[in-house]
């Protein structure tokens, strides 16, 4: 697997986990 | 994959920061915009329908003799807002219904008589409608049922305290009394000064 991959799965995988975070806070309120 | 991370942190980093973002964009920011879109769209719905249904002819009176009793007190029935409303012209259905019903016409005037006069405004049985205030809906009118608001005067004398402590219970629609500048809407309802409303906050 190239690198360049690697470090996509990577942000993917932060950005999933920055989404998630954030509808904990905010998205089960209501 | 450590090297990785610890090469690339920043980028991870950026990525995570991004998503939050995002997700605060999506559950919270924007969903206050689409909860106050569907909420003008409703309340324009009912606004209309309203309307129509004031402005509609009155169904059973309008052709007499053209329909047959039981269509008229079927139209009767279906809208029995707009015959109310015209209590003149919804006479003639009334002895339709009399004589299908085959009561006397003061009992069945008693039964009638419960019927709102106002059909079209749902208001509560008690209080004003305060839906007349422009930017409040059904939701926000049982919201300030709920801590007791059922009268434009109350609302007309709200002080910046009330205010905050009634918008604190609002939840999604925090912010809208100050918006929407209901105590001044309130204060010219409550006054019944129609013109001055209109000509600040347009045509009721």
């Amino acid at each position: 697997m190239p690198i360049w991959m690697e470090v996509f799965v990577l942000m993917l995988l932060a950005y999933g986990i920055g989404l998630g975070i954030g509808w904990s806070i905010w998205g089960r309120s209501s | 994959m450590s090297e990785l991370m610890q090469e690339y942190w920043l980028l991870i980093l950026v990525a995570l920061v991004i998503g939050f973002i995002v997700a605060w964009w999506v559950f919270h920011a924007a969903r206050r915009t689409h909860v106050e879109l569907e909420d003008k769209a409703d309340g324009d719905g009912a606004a209309k329908r309203n309307q129509a249904l004031i402005d509609a002819p009155p169904v059973a009176g309008a052709v007499p003799g053209t329909m047959s009793a039981a269509a008229n007190a079927d139209a009767v029935a279906a809208a029995p807002a707009a015959a109310d409303a015209e209590a003149g012209a919804a006479v003639p259905a009334r002895e339709a219904m009399h004589k299908m019903a085959d009561v006397s016409p003061g009992e069945s005037a008693e039964a009638l008589a419960p019927e709102p006069t106002d059909a079209p405004s749902p208001a509560p049985s008690q209080g004003d409608d305060l839906r007349r205030i422009k930017g409040v809906g059904p939701k926000l009118v049982t919201l300030l049922a709920e801590q007791g608001v059922t009268n434009f005067a109350q609302i007309a004398a709200w002080t910046d305290a009330d205010i905050d402590r009634i918008d604190a219970n609002l939840g999604r629609f925090q912010g809208r009394i100050r918006r929407d500048d209901w105590v001044a809407q309130a204060q010219m309802l409550a006054a019944d000064d129609i013109s001055g409303y209109e000509e600040r906050f347009g045509k009721i």
